[in-house]
């Protein structure tokens, strides 16, 4: 075998081997859920409310604004084509397929990873270095369950909420957008809603918990990795946001395929 | 295998030529007194700790604690042992962003099955033991670093574990603050009738500490164990 052949294969095995430690470390965290104590739940939930606030409250903001201006382009855009061809009826199968299945999961999930995934890396990074892991486990204490458990179930509501607010914002611009390129609001409205169905929401449901899940997890993994040095938090935080933006494209990619 | 620490294994804590020093090292701590280890940072006590209770693995020899090499139990079982040892890390260990009550509450809630409330009520107890009660809502990085170690302290005996093992314990206290924190870890009789086995390590001990302590050794950088006597 040459060089470049064996290096490409080296690199795909140490590819599959850190996805492996990943899965292996997201079943290990939903073992340590379902261990929790009745007061270590309390604790647990405590943390995660704290995540949430940054996660998805302070975000809204910034969800808005995104999905609002994203929506505008494309439903502004597509309206002025589509019209050529005499076929805007198309603009509320666009909105579905491309905003509300596709887009604004994506988008969705590049802000929390960006804001939050980020910040969770950096921060159990942080409590590696100075100790407090280990402190954890020299006391008895499943990290798990005390760092990895509540920022994956605020990652998973959180996800899921600006999703809403996503897909709602979206919509609703789409109808400025509309209204604004000579479509009335009520025909754009009739025209989103026949095109979205019920598949459409669970799906979206779906790509919220999926979603989520990886970046709870993916950041935390390389947060938790790091044992020694200062110098490694950076480069945590930065493998973990990358490593969570590609998990989340491969994720909603096997949803279409699977679909 | 049974994780728990029993009194059938009368010696609570063995050290099985673990290398000290450089050199292979044993020595058993007692049931019910208290050992101290003294050296320098490059002898490797500081180490002896995190071998004790699993979390690394010395390079060659082992650690008994209760008749058991921490380090080969599963995962759940290790955590749950480490619960029946108390443990004050060099440094304190404290989470940061939490207050000093939570500090000491962490163990009990994530490792007892009490309710919340008597979890509360049991570090309440605990916070008024060490005298923090006043400052038990601040966060470590607000109080000094006396109130540090007594926290950590109530934090390491959460569980009334029956062996301590104590990383620099004294470093930076008075002399009279350090003889109240070693009388008040060690505890009084017992219902089993003795006082907590008692590890500390450190560097060196206040005159006042060291004679209240049955064995106090040294370690030397050639690797030998010589009992340091008394001032």
């Amino acid at each position: 075998m040459s060089d470049p052949l064996s290096r490409l294969g080296n690199a795909a095995a140490r590819r599959l081997s850190d996805i492996g430690a990943l899965a292996r470390f997201g079943f290990g965290a939903g073992r340590a859920a379902a261990t929790l104590t009745a007061a270590g739940r309390v604790v647990a939930w405590r943390v995660a409310l704290q995540q949430i606030r940054f996660t998805a409250v302070h975000a809204v903001g910034l969800v808005v604004l995104l999905s609002g201006i994203l929506s505008f382009l494309v439903i502004s855009q597509a309206i002025r084509e589509l019209g050529r061809f005499g076929v805007t009826e198309l603009i509320g199968t666009l909105m579905v397929i491309a905003i509300v299945r596709e887009l604004g999961p994506l988008l969705t999930a590049l802000i929390v990873a960006g804001r939050s995934g980020t910040a969770i890396a950096a921060e159990l990074a942080t409590n590696s270095v100075l100790g407090e892991v280990r402190a954890l486990e020299a006391i008895g204490i499943d990290p798990r369950q005390y760092v990895v458990v509540p920022r994956l179930a605020a990652a998973v509501i959180s996800v899921f909420v600006l999703l809403v607010f996503c897909d709602t914002v979206a919509i609703a611009t789409g109808y400025v957008a509309a209204a604004l390129n000579g479509m009335s609001g009520a025909r754009y409205f009739e025209i989103v809603l026949q095109s979205l169905g019920a598949g459409d929401v669970w799906l979206t449901a779906g790509k919220a918990v999926a979603f989520g899940t990886i970046l709870g997890v993916v950041p935390s993994y390389y947060g938790l990795a790091v044992r020694r040095a200062p110098t490694e938090i950076p480069i945590a935080a930065s493998r973990a946001t990358v490593a969570s933006i590609v998990g989340v494209f491969v994720c909603s990619a096997l949803f279409v395929v699977l679909r | 295998m049974d994780a728990r620490p029993t009194a059938a294994h009368s010696t609570p804590l063995a050290l099985v030529e673990v290398p000290l020093g450089g050199s292979p090292v044993s020595l058993d701590v007692p049931i019910h007194s208290t050992v101290a280890l003294l050296g320098d940072e490059g002898t490797g006590i500081g180490a002896l700790g995190g071998w004790a209770l699993g979390l690394e693995a010395p390079p060659s020899g082992q650690v008994l604690v209760y008749g058991t090499n921490v380090s080969t139990l599963p995962h759940h079982e290790r955590l749950a042992f480490r619960r029946r040892v108390g443990y004050l890390p060099a440094g304190e260990g404290l989470l940061h962003n939490l207050s000093l009550r939570d500090n000491v509450a962490l163990p009990l809630r994530f490792g007892s099955s009490a309710a919340p409330r008597a979890i509360d009520g049991r570090v309440a107890v605990m916070l008024a033991a060490v005298r923090i009660a006043d400052v038990a809502d601040r966060r470590p990085a607000q109080v000094n670093e006396e109130e540090r170690r007594r926290a950590a302290l109530a934090r390491a005996i959460a569980f009334d574990p029956p062996l301590l093992l104590l990383e620099q314990p004294f470093d930076g206290l008075t002399h009279r603050t350090a003889t109240e924190l070693l009388e008040f870890v060690r505890g009084g009789e017992t219902a089993q009738g003795g006082r907590r086995t008692v590890l500390i390590t450190a560097q060196d001990l206040p005159a006042v500490v060291h004679r209240r302590i049955e064995q106090v050794y040294r370690v030397t950088r050639s690797g030998q164990l010589e009992p340091e006597p008394a001032h």
